[in-house]
This record gives structure tokens, C-alpha cells and sequence, in this order.
């Protein structure tokens, strides 16, 4: 689990040209969109687009992109549950 | 001073529900959903959605998709009318993308294939086949293009700068949208629902929708209506979202509304925007409880049927509320049968007679762009006063980047070396813009960004710019580029929602916006070579005095390998350029200032006059003489020939013999060099002399006298720097 949460954080950063953040400032329960990393609504669906293309998942609502955006511990958590073998 | 009608004298539709006026009349009544599963371009089934398509076989030789769209339309609304329009206003987005998307998944990136690549390409084969000699211009405000369009024109014909303006807006399918709108996950699978209470986003489609307006009064039972009124503003809230309490909305209906001279109680139809994705609808709903209260007039919206043409669909919608009045029928929302009871809104679900006489036509789009469009019957509408000229705007503030840097790094560049062109580094762009306010924006948003902060903070005013124009021959080319190396590499159902945002060609515009908080006027036209121009003249044609001030910034930034494909003006050149030129201007008077005025805007072609017609305009030989200090002659590279012999006409006809600066020499050849030009006038205006190097090897005085800024090749244009003290 450790480095799924890793690998995510440095994903996230790249993605999303967070060049300010470091992949330790994105705690695993911090708030990601709205909260101190300055992610929104777009970010969320980039994110989204990163997540079908790298774990072959798909997140086609908004209503369950904000469960799993919640914090980067959720996201790593649907990502484990739902990723059917090693996509890499 | 009597004023000026602004009459529909033709309309012009290509619709998924019908292809021309009299089929529009009929599936209006019918508003039976033409929306199916995409045909024609091939995707994957996973990702296969409904959108709204006008034929496959819908194809001519030569043009684009698009530019056939409009052609077709702009025939119609022409119809039996004599002569051409004095001027074309088009509101497009991608222009020729479907062709070049085709092209560039065959890997085939010879630049001959693209020439019609540049949305303002449609508008110029509009000019060019209906034989029109005037300006061409091409909004590109997203989604709102088509309507923003209509109150360009209305402004021209109000300001007697034409008397006949073929107007309207077009759009093809492209892959770019469908997996741009696919991937911010905005298009409803089951179709567009609009106003229901389980939309889930809209259906793409394509079209277009032309008008004839000509300046009235003329006699009564001629027209097919009139424009009343329109109005413009910017959210300045969120690239891609509007804002969810529908201000935006709001102050662009009270804007049209009160441009119109009429009360919210005269209106007795609002077709809406009513795109069916679920803040749209939202926003939207608040908006329209916001202006009329419980006193809402019918409201209904046709993209359920039709489909969402993007720049079409504004252009479209004004020529049905005309039909809706003429008709006397009030069209359904097809699609949606269960109205969100959270929206307080109760639309028309069936068509239905109506006496209707008055009707507001919304258009929204990305980059928080409003448009409302007021369309009557033909005889109920107040004569406006209106003006005689285009007024000339005071510039408080300047600002330019080239390859050297800012403006004074580049004056001194090229006084000491003769030039200042290059591509300059992004790390190096004026001003330090913070990364988090920066990070989603490539090279053309950031730096027009850095002119338009740079030319506000130039003016020292305390006062933040309330409204927004913005040039870009070219539009955002990475973000472009970005996709079609997906398209090639077959991955294009993993487009970045973040790109497509920031592709769209009034992205920069509505950045400044934000950054601003502009909730004014926020317009973004595209034409190559002469977009500044046209600028500079549609703000001339939309700024009021209580508009203070205004940021006008005309910025292009060069991409390898885009702009050596798809820019002629580029082709050929082998030092890379761009860079932008922004101002601060005033629509007020102001003695101590120094103005600028877009004094002609001709298309070159069939107009063996023009020249003459130029020096007439500017009045005659002896005032250039008398009121021009230097000339700065911009010379297109894909020109260059014709530019030099107009040119050296230009000078023996007006017998001037002042210096001339080819400013592209030291800019170098990018489409947005004439800013950088106009940016550097009015500092040398200011300065009352030419710096050394420019001009000659010495300084050059100008003794009070202004600089004239001309525009050769396919459109001559001239724009009149002078200084007011």
C-alpha cells in the first residue's frame, strides 16, 4: 500500500505541474480538492483521465470521482480494490 | 441624429433537424430529437456517444466541414439580395480541425493541406465567394461565438461602418470537442436532457446559422425581424464552469435588455442556453429567476433536439427566435420530461402558438464568455442614437514582448543590434506569474497574461480593467499540438480535460479575467495576420465611456512543428519568433492622452481600389503628409511580394516620404507582430521621437506628429497612433 500512495503522490505532482509541492507535503489524509493544494473541478478529471490510462480504472461520474478524490488514501484504496492485476 | 435599425433581411440554418428555413419551420413544430450514436469519424465503442450530426455525406471538395457549413448558410441568408455584405462577422472555434485531425493521423504534416486550417479561414471564404471587400472578422469566444458575433455586427451597422453585415456562426464535429467535452465528462450518454432533473451533460453537434442584417428603417413587411439589442459579460469565475449563482448570465440579459431599451416584461420568450449538463442548466435557471422574478415568460431550449453547434449555436438560436416570432410558435425542450424542481424553472416541454413579439436568445461559454441576443418583430424597436465614427481609444498604459523581452529590452535591442526577434525563454517572460496561478497554462495564455498585467500596471490606475480584448492569429498551439500527437498515437480517449480548456482560442482572455475580476465585455478574435486589427477595431465599436479601462492584448506564441505548418507567414523563415503587445486604453477623451483608432479594414481581394480608398479614408495625400511622422508598414511573409509593391503604392500615391519601418524585420514574422508594433508607437508617440536604429541609425523626431500603422497583403488595415496634447 506504502508504494501505491507514494507512486500516486509523485503522479499527482506530475500531472498536474504542481511545481511547488513536494510529493511529502500531500499527506494521505489531506483534503485534495478545495483544500491547501489548490486542485479543483478540472484537476479532478486530469486526475481522472491519469487514473484510466496508468491502472486501467474508469471514473465516469462526478458523484463517485468526489468519494474517491476525497484524499489520496481513498484514491489508493479504490485503485487497489478495483485494478485487475498489474496493468504496468 | 436619426438612428439606426438593425434589420434581419436573411437567415441561413444547417441544423441536425433541418437544412435550411423552411425545414427548421417544420421540425420546430415537430422538435423531434436528432440524436444519434457519432458516424463520422470512427472511435472506439467504449467510447461512443450520441451527438447531433448533418450527414455524412454531407461533403465538398476543396473546404473544410465548417467552412462548407457556413458557405451553405451564408448562401441561404444571402438568397435573392443584391451585391455583397459591406462585412462578414463569424463566430467559429476550430475551423478546419476535422481536416487536419485526418491529416495528422495519417502523419501527413506538408503545410499545403492546411491552409484552411485557422478558424478564420471560414469567414474569409465567406468574404472571398460572396465577393465582400470589408473587414472579415472572427470571433472565437467559445461557445458564445455565434451570439457574441450578432452584437459586433450590430454595433458596425449602429456606427454606419457597414450597411450590410452578413453575420453568424459555424461549427463541425471534430474530434477535438467530442473527446475534449468526452473527457471533462459533460456529454450525456442517454443524449441532452436540458432542465430535467436527471441531465447529465450535453449532446455535441455541428451547423450553422447565418443573418443578413442591414441598416434600417426600411419599409414594413420586408424584414424577418430585428435586433433589438445584445449584451456581453465574463463570469471571470472558472476556465470551464460557470458561475453556479448565474451572474455572468444575469448581467449579460440585463446588458442586452437594457441595450434594447426594453423592460424584462416586454420579452415574451427566452430561448435558452439550455445546454443540459448540470451546472449550465443550474447557473442558467438562477439567472433567469434572478431577471424576471415570478413574472417568467415562456422558456424553452432547442439543444435537446439539435444538439450543441458550439459557435453555431448562438447564431442558430437568434435566426429560430425570429422564426419563433414570425411563426408565432414557441419551440419545445425536447429531451426533457421531468423538469428539476430544484431549478424553480418550468420550461416548454411541446411547441406551442404563442404570440410571441420580442425574444432573448442566450448563449454561454467556456472562458465565463455571456452572450444575450434581444431579436422583435421588425417594426416595434426604438431607433438608437448612434455615432458617426469609431472613436478613438486613449492609451494610459503599454506593454510588449519579443524575443529580446520587454519593451524596453527590445528598444534597446534593436537600437544596438537592429533587432529583437527570438523566441524568448518562459522563464524569462516579463513579470514572475506565481506557478500555482500559472501551472495549467502553456506559453500563448502566459504571456498574455504577463501583457495584460503588464500594460495595467503600466497605466497606474487604481481601477481594475472591467473589460477584456484579446487577438491571437493562431490560438493556444501546444495545447493543440498536445492532442493531435494523441490522435496519432491512437490515444486520443485519454485526452487531457486540461488541455482542451486551455485550447480553446479565448482561454488567455478569460485567464485575464479571472485575474482581474473583468466581468465585462471579454472578446476574443482570430484572423492571422490582421486578428490586433480587429481587435483594436471591435473595441473601438464596443467600449463605452463608463467601460474604464480596457486591456487590449494581441499575442501569439510559436510552436515547433504547428507553426511551421499551419502559418504561411512563417513558412519559409527560418528564425523562430513571437511574442505579443498589449494596451491600457480609455473609451473616453482624454486631451493629454495619446489615441489609437482603427481608421480602415479592407479585404484586398477583388478591390483593385483599395489603396486609393485607404489615403481618401485616412483624408487624402496632404493629411497623411501633415498628421504622420512615420509610417510602420507590416508586411506578412506570406505577402511579402504583394505587401512591398502595396507598399511602395501606399507612399507614391499619398507622396509620403517620412521614414517607413517594416517592423517585422526586427520582430520577426509571428501573426501577432503588428501588436508589438502598436505597443511600440504609442511609446514612441508619447516619447515624441523614434529611437535610434529603428527608423535610421539616429533618432528620429516626430515634431508632433503621429504614427500610422498599415497593414498589407490579403486585408490592408490602418490604425492611427497620434497623440492628443
Amino acid at each position: 500500500m506504502k508504494t501505491l500512495t507514494d507512486e500516486l503522490r509523485t503522479k499527482i505532482i506530475e500531472t498536474l505541474n504542481l511545481e511547488d509541492i513536494r510529493p511529502e507535503d500531500i499527506g494521505e489524509t489531506d483534503q485534495l480538492v478545495g483544500g491547501e493544494l489548490g486542485l479543483d473541478s478540472i484537476d479532478v478529471l486530469e486526475l481522472v483521465v491519469m487514473i484510466e490510462k496508468d491502472y486501467g480504472i474508469r471514473i465516469d461520474n462526478k458523484e463517485l470521482g468526489a468519494k474517491v478524490f476525497a484524499d489520496l488514501r481513498s484514491l489508493a484504496d479504490y485503485i487497489d480494490t478495483h485494478s485487475q492485476g498489474d496493468p504496468h | 441624429m436619426t438612428g439606426v435599425r438593425a434589420c434581419i433581411t436573411g437567415i441561413g440554418l444547417m441544423t441536425p433537424i433541418s437544412i435550411g428555413v423552411p425545414e427548421t419551420r417544420l421540425a420546430l413544430r415537430g422538435a423531434k430529437k436528432r440524436i444519434s450514436p457519432i458516424s463520422l469519424f470512427t472511435v472506439s465503442p467504449e467510447s461512443r456517444l450520441p451527438v447531433g450530426e448533418i450527414g455524412r455525406d454531407f461533403i465538398q471538395a476543396g473546404i473544410p466541414r465548417t467552412h462548407h457549413l457556413a458557405l451553405t448558410a451564408a448562401q441561404e441568408a444571402m438568397g435573392q439580395s443584391e451585391g455583397p455584405p459591406d462585412a462578414v462577422v463569424v463566430g467559429v472555434t476550430t475551423g478546419g480541425m476535422l481536416k487536419t485531425e485526418a491529416h495528422f493521423k495519417k502523419g501527413e504534416t506538408t503545410p499545403s493541406h492546411f491552409a484552411y486550417h485557422g478558424p478564420g479561414t471560414v469567414g474569409e471564404v465567406l468574404a472571398e465567394k460572396l465577393g465582400c471587400t470589408g473587414p472579415v472578422i472572427t470571433v472565437s469566444t467559445a461557445c458564445s461565438s455565434g451570439a457574441a458575433a450578432i452584437k459586433i455586427a450590430l454595433e458596425m451597422l449602429r456606427t454606419r461602418q457597414a450597411k450590410r453585415v452578413l453575420v453568424g456562426g459555424a461549427d463541425a464535429l471534430c474530434r477535438l470537442t467530442y473527446y475534449g467535452f468526452r473527457s471533462l465528462q459533460l456529454l450525456d450518454p442517454a443524449g441532452a436532457r436540458p432542465f430535467d432533473v436527471n441531465r447529465r451533460g450535453m449532446s455535441l453537434s455541428e451547423g450553422a446559422g447565418m443573418l443578413l442584417l442591414e441598416a434600417g428603417p426600411r419599409e414594413a413587411g420586408e424584414d424577418m425581424g430585428e435586433i433589438l439589442g445584445a449584451g456581453l459579460s465574463c463570469d471571470a469565475y472558472h476556465p470551464s464552469s460557470p458561475d453556479p449563482e448565474g451572474r455572468g448570465a444575469l448581467r449579460a440579459m440585463r446588458a442586452a435588455l437594457e441595450d434594447a431599451d426594453i423592460s424584462p416584461s416586454a420579452i415574451d420568450y427566452v430561448n435558452l442556453h439550455g445546454t443540459g449538463t448540470i451546472d449550465n442548466d443550474r447557473a442558467e435557471a438562477r439567472a433567469l429567476n434572478g431577471l424576471f422574478g415570478d413574472k417568467m415568460p415562456p422558456v424553452s431550449s432547442v439543444k435537446g433536439a439539435m444538439g450543441h453547434s458550439l459557435a453555431a449555436a448562438g447564431a442558430i438560436e437568434a435566426g429560430i427566435a425570429a422564426l419563433s416570432i414570425m411563426d408565432g410558435v414557441v419551440p419545445g425542450t425536447t429531451g426533457c420530461s421531468r423538469p428539476d424542481p430544484q431549478l424553480g424553472l418550468d420550461p416548454v416541454l411541446q411547441p406551442v402558438e404563442a404570440d410571441v413579439e420580442t425574444v432573448l436568445s442566450n448563449a454561454f461559454g467556456f472562458g465565463g464568455n455571456n452572450a444575450s441576443v434581444v431579436i422583435g418583430r421588425g417594426d416595434t424597436g426604438r431607433l438608437k442614437e448612434t455615432r458617426e465614427t469609431l472613436p478613438s481609444l486613449t492609451v494610459v498604459g503599454s506593454a510588449c514582448i519579443t524575443g529580446a523581452g520587454d519593451m524596453e529590452t527590445s528598444i534597446r535591442a534593436v537600437s544596438e543590434k537592429g533587432m529583437c526577434r527570438g523566441v524568448l525563454p518562459m522563464n524569462e517572460l516579463p513579470l514572475n506569474l506565481p506557478s500555482q496561478m500559472v501551472r495549467r497554462w502553456r506559453r500563448l495564455t502566459r504571456m498574455a497574461l504577463s501583457l495584460g498585467i503588464s500594460a495595467h500596471k503600466d497605466a497606474r490606475l487604481p481601477k481594475d480593467p472591467f473589460s477584456i480584448f484579446f487577438a491571437t492569429g493562431w490560438g493556444p498551439l501546444s495545447e493543440t499540438y498536445g492532442f493531435l500527437e494523441r490522435l496519432r498515437f491512437r490515444e486520443e480517449s485519454f485526452s487531457s480535460p486540461t488541455a482542451f480548456v486551455g485550447s480553446v482560442h479565448n482561454a488567455p482572455a478569460g485567464q485575464m479575467a479571472i485575474h482581474f475580476g473583468s466581468t465585462g465585455p471579454n472578446v476574443t478574435v482570430t484572423g492571422g495576420d490582421y486578428s490586433f486589427e480587429q481587435a483594436l477595431m471591435v473595441a473601438g465599436l464596443m467600449i463605452k465611456p463608463y467601460h474604464t479601462p480596457t486591456i487590449v492584448v494581441g499575442a501569439d506564441a510559436f510552436h515547433d512543428p504547428l507553426s511551421g505548418i499551419f502559418d504561411r507567414s512563417v513558412i519559409g523563415h527560418e528564425e523562430a519568433a513571437d511574442g505579443g503587445g498589449g494596451l491600457c486604453v480609455m473609451g473616453t477623451a482624454h486631451p493629454s492622452g495619446t489615441t489609437i483608432a482603427t481608421r480602415f479594414f479592407e479585404n484586398s481581394k477583388n478591390n483593385p481600389s483599395i489603396l486609393r480608398a485607404l489615403i481618401q479614408r485616412l483624408g487624402g495625400p496632404e493629411r497623411v503628409r501633415d498628421a504622420y511622422g512615420a509610417v510602420f508598414a507590416g508586411i506578412p511573409g506570406a505577402f511579402t511580394k504583394d505587401g512591398r509593391d502595396q507598399l511602395r503604392t501606399f507612399c507614391r500615391e499619398a507622396g509620403f516620404e517620412g521614414p517607413v519601418i517594416d517592423y517585422r524585420r526586427f520582430t520577426g514574422q509571428f501573426a501577432s507582430a503588428s501588436a508589438v508594433a502598436a505597443a511600440l508607437g504609442v511609446r514612441f508617440v508619447q516619447d515624441g521621437k523614434i529611437p535610434q536604429g529603428f527608423a535610421q541609425t539616429d533618432v528620429v523626431g516626430l515634431d508632433g506628429k503621429g504614427v500610422l500603422m498599415v497593414g498589407f497583403g490579403r486585408f490592408i488595415t490602418a490604425v492611427e497612433i497620434i497623440s492628443g496634447g
